[in-house]
């Protein structure tokens, strides 16, 4: 560590840490895209189904897990039932696009549908703190897939298949929702654009009142900020980002299943922040993709991968409690902070 | 001229050189089935059932000369890892077929996985009607029995015990609870039976004898109950300590009373009747040598869905062979009303929903263990074909 010079601690007056991390994200996140376009060029040369599929399926679940990471890397708000609003917007996409196939009318529909139920279920869960909200988030989160599951119009058990082929109309051109790379490229733009909501979101000044949030919730009222009003209204926008995800789901795989609010979905959200980077943001994305790519991997190598994703996430916690940005993120800061110089 | 005549020496190498390489191409079939977590049991058995029969058609030479290669994944009984391990099989490893899925959400999700990709799949647990009916798919099949067979093979034997008995139902509060009460009430009210009540239950109910005042007062002769696992040991025991077992036939569906919980129930599941699709004591020469081979390659007895799988081998075997072909296309209009030995007996493929038509089983438990009281002819349980869409 170069850190201990003066030198240094100078320029670590003369720029915000915390700002300089965030813009080390930003580069990671660039990183990322490129390898994407990279990877979806190979697909395509190769003429790949499978794993154009399964990237886009890991950047969809990386977007919820970027709104998982919101709630617990920047707010202090560990959610065990965030799954829901993923679910929720899954299953209100699916809805409208039984109805009709129009990409705009589904997020339409979720976005609207999800600030009103995101709302209501937020006044419920920020009136407790630390553990008592993780428990109602999970208890939240099990009652509402519970009434799915039992609810004949919803398909119940069964869940809901037959979402149609969707047209994405983008002005300049139509993304089929099932041609491979198009729909992965797709989803790539969708999720950075959701990425650059949130950094941006959580860099003004109501970003910071989050962080405050974590640090000492007890003080800042004293600051003259409402603590009440900012969390709700960041747990309203997390479940904005989930359902926004989760309303791509029904339009890679044509169907919506209970499961997808269950505890499985939103403990793997979890595991994937973790193994990622808490209040990274980056490190979400890049840990949906890890976990997805090693689920499939593993997967078909021994029917007991989950003993090996428990261990690896063990493993994550012990060594790397910072998780995968933990180790690569500073190096870019110090580059970064080089370079400015 | 010489160009020509080397250029069709070539030809001639690689069709010699790939010829026999295609024949001995083997077979793949995919398997998608829970391997971890709750319904890994069900996943067992699928998994047995299917490489015993694997090993007994590869011994004999295969299909059309090929061998089979089964494909295994863990679907952890969750539709969306189960769609994403399909297309795996279908796109990455070009499976030629794909079986395996158990609980219903899977089976239809990997179902329109299969349309979209153009291949075949069967299902050989799942037993939820909607499979071949209102959500039928023509890139589906069902070789074993739905609950509405089940159900249907229950009634008509409860309708020749006791004619136009009064029947009373307790199901589990919960959607499927519902549906099976629903369509058990439905068959019976058919055969001329009247229902005197209907109580349904939260799922994990300690006390049951909330319900006994009614369940009296209405006087049935038949007790209908779709309740499983624990809350069956709850229901039976505490019927029985309030005496109203006597005089009352219960009956219920297939998963009501299992070899789970059959131990627990004790004295009280005497009596229990239900329809299965499966029964390890069906007299025939086909299942008689199909559960000594079962028992001796895995030392555990098979249930129908180990029996069920083992029987999908020899229907994929029969309909590609009448097919003389695995593309999608004409192994599909082969599998349309083929009839094929199961450890059942014949099975055939109805063609207008692709649901198995199999004789149906009605099964009496007798100090813990389950014994053949009647038989119900395949026509007789099977029902109307639902299927529009194709």
């Amino acid at each position: 560590m170069r850190s201990a010079s003066s030198k240094d601690a100078s320029a670590f007056l003369a720029f915000d840490r915390s700002g300089l991390a965030m813009r080390a994200s930003h580069v990671l996140v660039v990183i990322l895209v490129v390898a994407a376009f990279g990877f979806a060029a190979v697909g395509a040369a190769l003429n790949d189904t499978f794993y154009l599929r399964l990237a886009t399926e890991a950047l969809i679940f990386g977007g919820f897990a970027l709104s998982v990471d919101i709630l617990l890397g920047y707010t202090g708000l560990l959610s065990l039932g965030h799954a829901l609003y993923f679910g929720f917007g899954a299953y209100v996409s699916a809805l409208v696009l039984k109805e009709t196939p129009s990409f705009w009318a589904a997020m339409g529909a979720v976005l609207a549908a999800t600030l009103v139920f995101g709302f209501i279920t937020g006044l419920i869960a920020n009136r407790v703190r630390g553990v008592y909200f993780a428990l109602v988030t999970f208890g939240i989160a099990q009652v509402a897939a519970k009434a799915v599951y039992n609810t004949r119009a919803l398909g119940a058990s069964d869940g809901l298949i037959g979402i149609p082929i969707v047209p994405i109309n983008l002005g300049f051109m139509t993304v089929m929702s099932n041609a491979p790379v198009a729909f992965f490229l797709f989803t790539l733009v969708f999720v950075i654009l959701l990425y650059v909501a949130a950094a941006y979101l959580l860099d003004t000044s109501f970003g910071r009142i989050l962080g405050a949030l974590r640090v000492n919730e007890h003080r800042v009222p004293f600051l003259g900020y409402s603590t009440h009003r900012a969390r709700l209204s960041i747990y309203v926008f997390a479940a904005i980002i989930a359902a926004l995800s989760g309303a791509l789901y029904p339009m890679l795989r044509g169907f919506v299943s209970p499961e997808l609010m269950f505890f499985t979905t939103s403990g793997n959200a979890v595991i994937t922040v973790v193994i990622g980077g808490v209040g990274t943001l980056a490190g979400a994305l890049y840990g949906s993709v890890i976990l997805t790519v090693l689920k499939s991997v593993i997967g078909t190598m021994t029917e007991h991968h989950l003993i090996v994703i428990g261990i690896l996430f063990m493993a994550v916690v012990i060594f790397l409690p910072k998780g995968l940005m933990g180790v690569i993120r500073p190096r870019i800061a110090r580059r970064l902070r080089g370079g400015a110089r | 001229m010489f160009k020509l005549g080397k250029l069709y020496t070539l030809l001639l190498a690689t069709t010699i050189l790939s010829a026999p390489a295609l024949a001995a191409d083997p077979i793949k079939i995919g398997v998608v089935t829970p391997l971890s977590g709750t319904y890994a049991p069900i996943g067992q058995q699928v998994r047995w059932g299917l490489e015993l029969a694997t090993k007994e058609v590869n011994a004999s030479g295969g299909i059309m000369g090929r061998q089979i290669q089964l494909l295994f994944e863990d679907e952890e009984a969750n539709p969306s890892v189960a769609v994403q391990k399909a297309e795996k099989l279908f796109e990455s490893e070009k499976v030629d077929f794909l079986t395996g899925t158990v609980n219903s959400g899977s089976t239809l999700a990997v179902g329109q996985t299969a349309e979209r990709a153009g291949k075949l799949i069967a299902t050989t647990v799942s037993f939820a009607d909607s499979i071949t009916g209102d959500k039928c798919s023509p890139n589906v099949f069902r070789v074993n029995a739905r609950a509405g067979q089940q159900s249907a093979a229950l009634a008509a034997w409860v309708a020749k015990q006791k004619p136009k008995a009064k029947v009373y139902f307790l199901g589990p509060d919960y959607e499927m609870g519902r549906s099976t009460v629903a369509t058990f009430k439905r068959t019976i009210e058919g055969l001329g039976a009247t229902s005197v009540g209907e109580v349904f239950a939260p799922l994990d109910s300690k006390d049951y004898t909330q319900y006994f005042g009614q369940l009296r007062q209405a006087r049935p002769e038949v007790l209908y109950t779709s309740v499983a696992g624990n809350d069956t040991v709850r229901l039976l025991t505490q019927m029985q300590d309030f005496g109203l077992l006597g005089n009352l036939l219960v009956v219920g569906a297939s998963g009501t009373v299992t070899s789970q919980n059959i131990g627990a129930i004790g004295a009280a599941a005497d009596g229990f009747t239900t329809g299965v699709g499966y029964s390890t004591q069906i007299d025939n020469p086909g299942n008689k040598k199909f559960v000594a081979d079962f028992k001796a390659a895995t030392k555990a007895d098979p249930d129908l869905y180990g029996a069920d799988s083992y029987g999908l081998i020899y229907f994929y075997k029969a309909a590609v062979e009448k097919a003389q072909s695995t593309a999608t296309d004409k192994v599909r209009a082969a599998m349309a009303d083929l009839k094929w030995a199961t450890p059942q007996g014949e099975k055939t493929m109805r063609a207008g929903d692709h649901q198995a038509i199999q004789p149906m089983y009605v099964v009496r438990v007798n100090s813990g263990k389950f014994n053949i009281v009647g038989e119900v002819g395949g026509d007789e349980a099977i029902g109307p074909d639902e299927c529009k869409r194709f």
